[in-house]
């Protein structure tokens, strides 16, 4: 099998040769750390917006490198140059949402365009680009089918806190539902369309990305939940599936209230399982693990920044072991591979996963 | 029932109007302002801080009890300062230097200025030096440090040895919280106290300045 028939039939909870490997998110500074182990000339770590476009070509060489070289099934596309710069630091998107560059990852979202009614009224929304997909045809042509080709595409939720602000939607939920709907509405449209141009340049799965708990519990109500987030992300799921794509759910946290309503709503695939929020593999897999595909758990919180690489070896040989009888299970870090992990427990994920993760069914 | 009553029951539910009109009526009635603070409005947001931890209420419910407790507070603060009341100490609060995460860090602050401390929130970036300089200038009793990055967590320790070098910190207690945090990471770096939510935020300031 190639990585993108392992990834596609772990998703359909069958037993592939072998459990696969994906990298769900990975910065600069955790690219450069690996690719210096399969590639020379690699700049020193800084952000991909102060790069220069050799250097920006050479880090997007060590991603695809390290998807080769180490045997990583999936390679997930996401939305780049869509920051215009503001000043030395901020930037604004197609929507309006000013973002703060930070030193340390990816930029974060500090103003809000449209936090009222009257607001909303005056707004048009962005229509999707397709010069946005780059990141996605680079890789389709690299890999030529032989990796699954996944999009992170944010949700209702998360496109939503990013339009009106967080706390002021969360008291809208109460004072004004219609405002929370409408702006649901909108960011739904724009991603239904975003669908269609992603099954046009050939993506296989569509990861919805919309954190919505914290490690102790869900942001919002299971109720508010069902009224003002899953609805419009259901609908993803449903186009999705037309176009013939499979969908993974990403959010971090502890999401076992939300559970059922993911299970009712078709989705292929959850994304990180924390293991810090009660989401841990055999509880998952036991739960739902016949209907749902576990990808993640491998903890980037504490072991991958500062256990030892024979610790990882064991987690990953664990976490076979706990989710994947059946099929269903690919490893990945349990949120991105963010600038805090080391990469030499990176790369023991990536080869403990080839040394344990043999179904012995070939 | 009693206006007091009414004012708990309007801050549980987060109803703001309610909330300062029942206010505005006691105080015509000649109720103690203080009164309205420490036998309604906390006790309303101590209940609130429960069915947080119970999982009845999410962020939203608390954030409406949050702002009704707090437009209360706006508008009785000038007749507290007349009557000389206080409250219960000044916490000085913010994300650490480098970090820009703010949502936890200002759900935090709100849950403690329900609680009835006044809180100085220096928003996210901050670095040690305007920690030392807040906490001097008002004499905070107490620092609250945030941080969503595993690679900003140095900042921490940073702002502590801050404190020290400064001399403040025989009389400032500190307490940390955020994603990547835990009880050890705060012994570690000689902090006071490490919170995991919001409303164990305020029980561990409470315990540390003795609230």
């Amino acid at each position: 099998m190639n990585g993108r028939e392992r990834i596609l039939t772990a998703l359909e909870i069958r037993e592939p040769d072998r459990v696969p490997l994906y990298i769900h998110g990975i910065n600069e500074e955790s690219i450069i750390g690996i690719g210096r182990h399969v590639m020379d000339g690699l700049p020193d770590p800084k952000q991909f917006h102060d790069m220069t476009e050799p250097e920006r070509l050479k880090l997007l060489e060590a991603l695809f490198l390290i998807h080769e070289e180490f045997g990583v099934d999936g390679f997930t596309s996401f939305e780049i140059n869509q920051l215009r710069d503001l000043d030395a630091t901020h930037a604004v998107d197609d929507w309006g949402v000013v973002y703060k560059r930070s030193p340390h990852g990816i930029p974060v979202v500090c103003g809000h365009p449209v936090q009222d009614v009257a607001a909303l009224d005056r707004y048009t929304p962005p229509k999707p680009r397709r010069e946005h997909l780059l990141l996605l045809d680079l890789a389709r042509e690299r890999f030529r089918g032989e990796k699954a080709l996944f999009w992170l595409m944010r949700g209702a939720f998360v496109l939503s806190w990013r339009l009106a602000g967080m706390s002021n939607l969360m008291i809208e939920m109460h004072e004004d539902p219609g405002f929370v709907h409408r702006i649901a509405e909108m960011t739904t449209v724009f991603n239904l369309q975003m669908l269609e141009l992603l099954a046009q340049a050939g993506l296989d799965v569509l990861v919805v990305e919309d954190d919505i708990a914290d490690t102790k519990t869900t942001l919002i109500s299971p109720k508010h939940f069902r009224e003002f987030v899953n609805p419009y992300n259901r609908r993803l799921v449903e186009r999705a599936h037309q176009l013939g794509l499979k969908v993974v759910r990403h959010s971090d946290g502890n999401l076992w209230k939300l559970l059922d309503i993911l299970l009712e709503s078709g989705y292929d695939g959850l994304n990180p399982l924390e293991p810090q929020a009660g989401m841990t593999l055999d509880r998952v897999k036991a739960y739902c693990g016949d209907r749902l595909c576990l990808l993640g758990n491998i903890d980037c919180a504490e072991l991958l920044p500062h256990g030892t690489p024979e610790q990882v070896d064991a987690a990953v040989r664990k976490a076979i072991e706990d989710g994947g009888e059946g099929g269903g299970l690919i490893i990945c870090s349990s949120n991105s591979l963010h600038p805090g992990v080391d990469p030499e427990n990176c790369i023991a994920m990536f080869r403990a996963t080839h040394k344990y993760g043999a179904y012995g069914n070939t | 029932m009693t206006r007091i009553e009414e004012l708990f029951d309007a801050v549980l539910t987060g109803n703001r109007d309610a909330a300062v009109e029942v206010a505005r009526r006691a105080l015509e009635a000649s109720v103690d302002p203080q009164s309205l603070i420490d036998d309604a409005m906390i006790p309303a947001m101590d209940e609130v801080g429960r069915r947080f931890e119970e999982e009845e209420y999410f962020v939203p419910e608390l954030l409406l009890s949050a702002r009704a407790m707090k437009s209360v507070l706006e508008r009785i603060k000038p007749l507290l300062s007349q009557k000389g009341t206080s409250h219960k100490g000044c916490i000085v609060i913010g994300t650490v230097q480098g970090d820009l995460h703010d949502i936890g860090k200002n759900l935090v602050a709100a849950m403690l200025e329900g609680a009835g401390f006044e809180v100085v929130d220096l928003g996210t970036d901050v670095s040690p030096e305007r920690f030392v300089a807040a906490v001097e200038e008002k004499s905070a009793k107490l620092v609250g440090l945030s941080a969503l990055l595993t690679v900003t967590m140095p900042s921490m320790k940073s702002t502590v040895e801050a404190l020290e070098a400064a001399g403040l910190r025989d009389r400032v207690k500190v307490m940390v919280g955020g994603a990547p945090l835990s009880t050890d990471y705060a012994e570690e770096i000689k902090a006071d106290a490490y919170a995991d939510n919001a409303t164990a935020a305020v029980r561990v300031a409470q315990a540390l300045v003795g609230a």
